[in-house]
């Protein structure tokens, strides 16, 4: 980049810059608070925690900047798992398994995108929709009770077991696909259309974007990914239970408001989501290590996403407008 | 200038039992800045809705370079040099200039499937195109929410001066702009027709299409109800005509 007068520092600019700063702050407050916070163990088992999490709030993310929500990401975390452990049961192959699995979601992606753009009703009712109707789904399949995957896979080790300690592979997933869906958002022409699509719809298509097959692929991304987060958490415990993955999609949320993630679109980043839920399992795992009831969890996330969304509105004023 | 630019004949459209258009002739010539005047609901933004291909005609004919067209989208009509500039719908607020300059038409890398983005050269190509036109802007990397309503518009204009088009129409272009800012982008239309771009000029506001129009063209009621030249004319005239169409029906 060219040297250029600028009125703003140039750190401001970074769009994860409030989520950076929130992380440090309770990087150090945690580390007084606990000897045993800042171990490498710690930050590796943190990482692992945030994963799944983390893993869905990028495809959250990338919707959200393209102008439509997905509710439905918590179901979805559930049904993946269950479909493949419902076909591995049955001794069907496993990479079939998963495939189909995977699929399924891809498909509740593009019916979520279908109906919403179609009907033009608002995405937050359509996911809402299938969010309570495939949870519906799960509880009448198994009746409530939780499904054991009855043999032993050795291809779920690449998914949730472990790499080195407490770093699993979901983990590296959760790097990996932060990486790949930043590069995405920040680098490629269809990020470009992305922010284009959720910042002004009307100037994007009299431009002859194609705001309609970007928001598409958008919600396929989300469901997609929210079905491979629900198979490496399975992986890490060879069991699915119908509730598995409830309130997920509001946790997506807040890790993308928290890391920047404009909620009427057209702003945001990935790197930012996955700070996010970085944060919120840093929050989670210090609590615990500082010996706070695990009830305080929940009020705490709370406020910090009001307090991280104050903030990074007072700065996107500033560099954005 | 034998042919004009742009001739449409005898364009009828109805919207159930609305008649938005009965029967209209509109032409442009080369590098000429025609301005289109009419009160609100006189069909001024149907006629330029059929041109670019937003609407399709119930009746008439469409030539554009003596060819017979019809085309089927806005995005069309793009391909063949016809650049509309909409109030609200130019740019996008939140993304940086040279990301809005190339919007729809960025320069990319291809490796196999994926598009890169070609930052370092688009940044360049907008920045010089900016500042061809004679808009100064801090950086290419601030958003657009930053500038004002007139150098918005400035930056529309700008790049569909870059991406060669032939004909520019500017849908009230100066609406809510201060008059400083109003006296720069008529500047800019005027920049535009030295290098041989046609402008259609979509206003309310006589005195600002006088100021740079080479003719004028005042619909009502969905009816064509005056043609002029620039010369012929005084802007109080026009008024008088607008005034009087609303005013007996």
């Amino acid at each position: 980049m060219k040297k250029e007068k600028l009125t703003l520092p140039d750190f401001l600019r970074i769009k994860e810059f409030g989520a950076i700063v929130g992380v440090i702050v309770f990087l150090v407050l945690f580390s007084l608070l606990s000897n045993k916070f800042l171990t490498a163990e710690n930050v590796f088992n943190t990482l692992t925690m945030a994963a799944e999490l983390g893993i869905i709030s990028i495809g959250v993310a990338m919707l959200i900047i393209s102008g439509e929500f997905d509710l439905s990401v918590g179901s979805v975390f559930a049904v993946a798992p269950m479909i493949f452990a419902k076909m591995v049961n049955a001794r069907y192959n496993p990479y079939l398994s998963l495939i189909v699995s995977l699929t399924v979601c891809a498909g509740i992606g593009l019916v979520n995108g279908t109906v919403t753009l179609k009907t033009g009703i608002p995405s937050f009712i359509t996911t809402l929709g299938m969010m309570m109707f495939w949870r519906g789904i799960l509880l009448a399949v198994t009746g409530g009770f939780p499904i054991m995957l009855s043999r032993k896979l050795d291809m779920l080790q690449y998914f949730g077991g472990r790499v080195y300690g407490g770093l699993r592979y979901s983990a590296v997933w959760f790097v990996m696909l932060g990486f790949v869906f930043w590069f995405v958002l920040e680098k490629t022409r269809f990020g470009n259309w992305v922010f284009a699509t959720g910042g002004n719809l009307g100037a994007a298509r009299a431009l002859g974007i194609g705001t309609t097959r970007v928001k598409l692929t958008n919600f396929v991304i989300s469901s997609v990914l929210a079905g491979f987060a629900g198979l490496t958490t399975f992986a890490r415990f060879a069991l699915v239970d119908p509730t598995f993955g409830q309130e997920l999609e509001l946790e997506a949320i807040a890790s993308a408001v928290m890391g920047g993630t404009l909620l009427t679109g057209g702003y945001g980043s990935v790197i930012g989501a996955c700070i996010g839920a970085f944060m919120i399992s840093m929050v989670r795992n210090g609590l615990v290590l500082a010996g706070a009831p695990a009830y305080w969890y929940r009020a705490f996330i709370g406020v910090i996403l009001i307090v991280a969304a104050v903030i990074n509105a007072r700065i996107r004023k500033k560099v954005a407008g | 200038m034998s042919q004009p630019l742009v001739e449409m004949r005898n364009i009828k459209k109805s919207f159930g039992r609305v008649k938005a258009l009965k029967g209209v002739d509109f032409s442009v010539g080369h590098a000429e800045v025609v301005g289109l005047l009419g009160d609100n609901g006189a069909g001024k933004s149907t006629l330029i809705k059929v041109l670019v291909g937003y609407h399709q005609p119930d009746e008439g004919e469409i030539y554009f370079e003596g060819q017979l067209v019809r085309f089927s989208s806005p995005r069309e009509a793009r391909e063949h040099g016809i650049e509309t500039v909409y109030q609200d719908l130019a740019l996008v607020n939140l993304m940086p200039l040279w990301r809005n300059f190339f919007l729809g038409r960025e320069i990319v890398r291809k490796f196999g499937p994926v598009r890169c983005l070609d930052r370092r050269t688009m940044k360049k190509i907008a920045r010089e195109a900016l500042s061809e036109i004679g808009i100064k802007v801090r950086s290419v990397d601030d958003t657009v929410a930053f500038l004002s309503g007139g150098e918005r518009q400035a930056v529309a204009i700008a790049r569909a001066i870059h991406f060669g088009a032939k004909l520019l129409i500017l849908d009230e272009p100066t609406a809510a702009l201060s008059v400083g800012e109003t006296r720069r982008v008529l500047e800019h239309i005027l920049e535009a027709k030295k290098r041989g771009i046609s402008v259609v000029f979509i206003s309310h506001n006589i005195y600002h299409v006088y100021e740079v129009a080479d003719r004028l063209v005042i619909l009502e009621h969905g009816e064509k109800i005056g043609d002029y030249k620039r010369e012929e004319v005084t802007p109080q005239q026009v008024m008088d005509l607008i005034a009087a169409a609303a005013g007996v029906k």
